[in-house]
């Protein structure tokens, strides 16, 4: 007995419409939702064409089977993962093959499969439960006959087999699915240990895991209702296959401060640090749920993964922008910097929300086509919506001593410094106005602040 | 006796932290003291929010009053509540109330502290922040624990506030606890105790030191006995005295005063002398330790030392066969090849032990037969006025303990409130005080011939 896929149309339609030059493959990703019962496929993304650095490689391999980037999949699928909001994630992989190369199409989706796996869930920072599904499936299409054949593997598992699986195209699969959403305000004190980037990452992933686990242990109102035990979402709405208006359920999280192992303690946790790092500001999540007699802390546990993703995504862009800009050696500098921001926009036919983040000096163009690389849509510049969290009105500083006060975000902070560009788009970094008028102003000020900062 | 229906309790975690720069240094005590305002300040934001455990009911206390259940309003009586909360044994209320022999006390009702961290005041995008000085990064648990008093009829909006008044308070005593025990970059956790105290102070909450053992808190006790008026001769505020809610089970497993649950017996013109405060029911066979047939006198020491741990006394904990028989031999008494062997005790070793591992001293009364217990009355009604301790009585072959008297002073009718350490079952309620091992006797219980000596433990005077 087999898992059962709900695919949507609009994905039949995409695969159907996917060129393939003669003899060669393409590979994409399926992402949708899973549930214990059943699983709905809601995006289908071939992989985008890599940009050659330099001469074209020599085919290496026997088959074209054996050219498949096995790097560029997996780290697309992370892209792509990223920019899934709550609820939605990476299912499995299709690959599109000419009919001689079908009967080894199974041994390479089976490789691609785990290694795509292994690649999202490293620096997660949540669990799976015991109710999470840990197939992933695997579509193989023939590009002359369009036959498809769908088979899931038990990720977990490594001496997992092949299982079949049913394949079912169905209209509007996620129309009427309700979208969770809320605001929420982070403010973690992370000690450093050390000043290396090695250092930093590891007191960044253990400041945040603690942060983490508040979260996932937090109570959570869904619509006003409590996510406990087994009883049913809510959403108030009579499920009416015609009516495709998607509700929208304002979630609310409470947060304890507990932590086992802290609390048996007489004495307090001192630690002797070389500084420490605060994530602070406001996150804005989202997450979907199907509309097949979900449970509310399913419901829940989505939009806390979001809220966790969020966070966890947007600090390790950061690392991994300054370590290709600054290389290993520098790590982060003192004072306050921008973490990337979340904006949404909506994806074609299907109306459900994807999201990226933009770095203080991109704009709306680029998102759109980092959309358009990654997903493989276009979406018009107008429709992504950034208003969901609010501009850090300073460019990243180095050096400058800052005021710390909880609700500070003006420009009372002074630059002297602009983030250089970053690898995602090769264009030249935009300067805020008035950088270099405000220079001068900055040495002085800088110079006044030393003053009252030292004991 | 409290007077009050309800008290409401709220327990909540809040990690106190602070960086600073120079533990020893003048700077750290202000910054000590400004992350204590922090949090003085997150608990009196919009943020917060009560959860009452076991129901749905969500409340926030610093917006004028709002709960996630319509029916309660700001104008509920606090007994409102009950209908929302579900019991623990799944049973109605109605079924139980009438297993109850006795009123059992105030309703418990247990709220959690969290905090929303949805519903933000602004919206700006997060930022990293860093500090790169070399800095001590505090952390440490608060385990804030309030709690009120009050009557069915207070209106929940008014415990909701009185909650939020305790926490800051918690909060500032805290501070102030922290600052006087910290030694540079250690810092103790305080805790807080409830006390029950006479009327009008009721129910009180003192912060002390984790770790700091109640000997060295004598001057903050003497403090406090004055402030709140309580006598200078009886412990009021040690840890063991802290209040135990009646909602919480005890952890050691032994039963705690067993005889409330019985009616004394009607006699006319007498008059009621009771135990005061707590003890342990220690009866053969606990403790894996077959003691039957030869312990009954260690068991009713064990009571009577349990007696005076509970009432703050010492802190020890109450000994075991083989340690009573090391105390007999330390002090000379005994040989020691006592140790381990099932010999009997009687009154004399009972007064040396609780002397040698107590400090406590005893008188001895004796009765030279058994139908002279009749007409000690006085004697036992002052003692228990008086000292309120576990009497131990040995005599023929048996030991028992007396835990009071109904005695007329006209009549001269007498009887005795007996505490078997002859069960061997289970801590079962209901068998003991059904089948009377623990249960009033008439003077015939006693062997009419034989000689008896009687123990009496004597109170220390300390707080």
């Amino acid at each position: 007995m087999g898992r059962s896929y709900f695919v949507d149309e609009a994905v039949e339609e995409y695969l159907v419409g996917i060129q393939t030059a003669p003899g060669s493959c393409v590979t994409g990703l399926l992402a949708g939702q899973s549930s214990p019962q059943r699983d709905f496929v809601v995006l289908a993304v071939q992989t985008p064409h890599r940009e050659s650095e330099g001469q074209p490689k020599a085919s290496r391999g026997v088959s074209p089977l054996d050219d498949i980037d096995v790097e560029w999949v997996t780290e697309h699928a992370k892209q792509v993962s990223r920019m899934l909001p709550g609820g939605l994630c990476i299912l499995g992989l299709f690959l599109v093959t000419p009919p001689e190369l079908s009967k080894d199409a199974q041994n390479a989706l089976k490789r691609l499969i785990f290694a795509m796996d292994k690649y999202i869930t490293k620096g997660r920072l949540w669990e799976l439960s015991e109710e999470d599904v840990t197939d992933q499936v695997t579509l193989h299409i023939c590009s002359k006959t369009k036959k498809t054949v769908c088979k899931t593997f038990d990720v977990k598992d490594p001496k997992s087999s092949a299982k079949p699986a049913d394949w079912k195209y169905q209209t509007g699969v996620s129309s009427s699915w309700p979208m969770l959403s809320c605001s929420v305000a982070v403010d973690v004190q992370i000690p450093m240990t050390g000043s290396s980037s090695d250092i930093t990452d590891k007191c960044m992933k253990d400041g945040l895991r603690r942060w983490a686990k508040q979260i996932e242990a937090a109570c959570c109102l869904i619509n006003g209702r409590h996510a406990l035990d087994d009883s049913e979402l809510v959403s108030g709405q009579k499920k009416n296959p015609k009516t495709t208006h998607r509700q929208t359920l304002p979630a609310r999280i409470f947060v304890s401060d507990e932590q086992a192992e802290l609390d048996e303690r007489s004495s307090a946790l001192v630690q002797l640090c070389s500084g420490s790092v605060k994530v602070r500001g406001v996150v804005h999540c989202r997450a979907y749920i199907h509309n097949n007699k979900p449970k509310a802390r399913h419901a829940a546990q989505a939009i806390k993964r979001d809220i966790i993703n969020t966070v966890c995504s947007r600090v390790e862009m950061f690392l991994e922008d300054l370590l290709i800009n600054e290389g290993s050696h520098k790590g982060l500098c003192s004072g306050q910097q921008a973490l990337p921001r979340r904006v949404f926009a909506p994806v074609p036919v299907s109306g459900l929300s994807v999201c990226d983040y933009m770095f203080p000096d991109e704009s709306t163009a680029d998102v759109a086509e980092r959309l358009k690389e990654m997903l493989d849509c276009k979406t018009p510049e107008e429709d992504i919506d950034t208003s969901l969290e609010g501009n850090q009105l300073f460019s990243n500083v180095c050096g400058s001593e800052i005021t710390e006060s909880p609700s500070d975000d003006s420009s009372k902070h002074v630059f002297s410094e602009v983030q250089t560009e970053n690898p995602k788009n090769q264009k030249a970094p935009q300067y805020y106005a008035g950088v270099a008028i405000t220079a001068a102003v900055a040495l002085l000020a800088t110079a006044t602040s030393l003053l009252y900062f030292n004991e | 006796m409290l007077q009050c229906d309800f008290i409401f309790r709220l327990k909540g975690i809040l990690e106190f932290a602070c960086q600073l720069d120079n533990p020893n240094g003048v700077q750290s005590q202000s910054t000590i003291s400004k992350s204590f305002q922090d949090l003085r300040s997150k608990v009196t934001s919009k943020n917060i929010v009560f959860t009452v455990c076991n129901s749905p009911v969500l409340i926030w206390p610093n917006t004028g009053f709002q709960s996630s259940v319509e029916s309660l309003t700001e104008a509920s009586a606090c007994g409102d509540i009950l209908q929302w909360i579900e019991s623990d044994d799944g049973g109605s209320k109605k079924s139980s109330k009438k297993k109850d022999k006795k009123k059992s006390g105030p309703t418990v009702v247990n709220m959690k502290l969290l905090f929303e961290v949805t519903e933000p005041a602004g919206n700006t995008a997060p930022s990293l922040i860093r500090v790169s000085t070399q800095q001590h990064c505090v952390k440490m648990p608060l385990p804030l624990d309030c709690a009120l008093s009050v009557t069915t009829d207070e209106r929940l909006e008014t415990v909701c506030t009185g909650l939020v008044e305790a926490l800051n308070k918690q909060l500032a005593d805290m501070e102030e606890v922290v600052l006087q025990y910290r030694k540079g970059s250690s810092f103790l956790v305080p805790q807080p105790f409830h006390f029950q105290l006479p009327e009008p102070a009721g129910l009180i909450t003192v912060v002390y030191p984790a770790g700091v053992p109640d000997s060295q808190l004598q001057a903050v006790r003497e403090d406090l006995h004055r402030k709140f008026e309580l006598p200078c001769d009886r412990p009021y505020l040690r840890r063991a005295n802290a209040f135990h809610f009646p909602d919480a089970a005890y952890k050691d497993g032994y039963l705690r005063n067993p005889h409330i649950h019985l009616n004394p017996p009607n006699i006319e013109d007498a008059k009621l002398y009771l135990v005061q405060g707590v003890y342990s029911y220690h009866h053969y066979m606990q403790d894996h330790v077959d003691d039957n047939g030869w312990g009954c006198a260690y068991r009713s020491l064990q009571t009577i030392c349990s007696w005076f741990q509970q009432q703050g006394y010492v802190e020890t904990a109450v000994p075991t066969h083989t340690q009573i028989q090391q105390a007999l031999v330390d002090v000379g008494d005994k040989e020691p090849r006592f140790v381990g062997s099932r010999q009997w005790i009687g009154s004399i070793e009972v007064q040396a032990v609780l002397n040698q591992l107590l400090g406590v001293t005893s008188k001895i009364m004796f009765v030279s037969q058994g139908s002279e217990l009749a007409t000690k009355g006085r004697e036992l009604a002052n003692h228990f006025q008086t000292e309120g301790t576990p009497v131990m009585i040995g005599g023929g072959v048996l030991a028992h303990t007396i835990l009071g008297v109904v005695w007329s002073e006209n009549t001269g009718q007498i009887r005795f409130l007996i505490l078997d350490p002859h069960y061997t079952g289970g801590e079962d309620l209901q068998t003991i005080t059904d089948k009377g091992w623990c249960g009033w006797k008439g003077p015939e219980f006693w062997d009419q011939n034989a000689y008896y000596n009687l123990c009496l433990p004597q109170r220390p005077k300390s707080i």
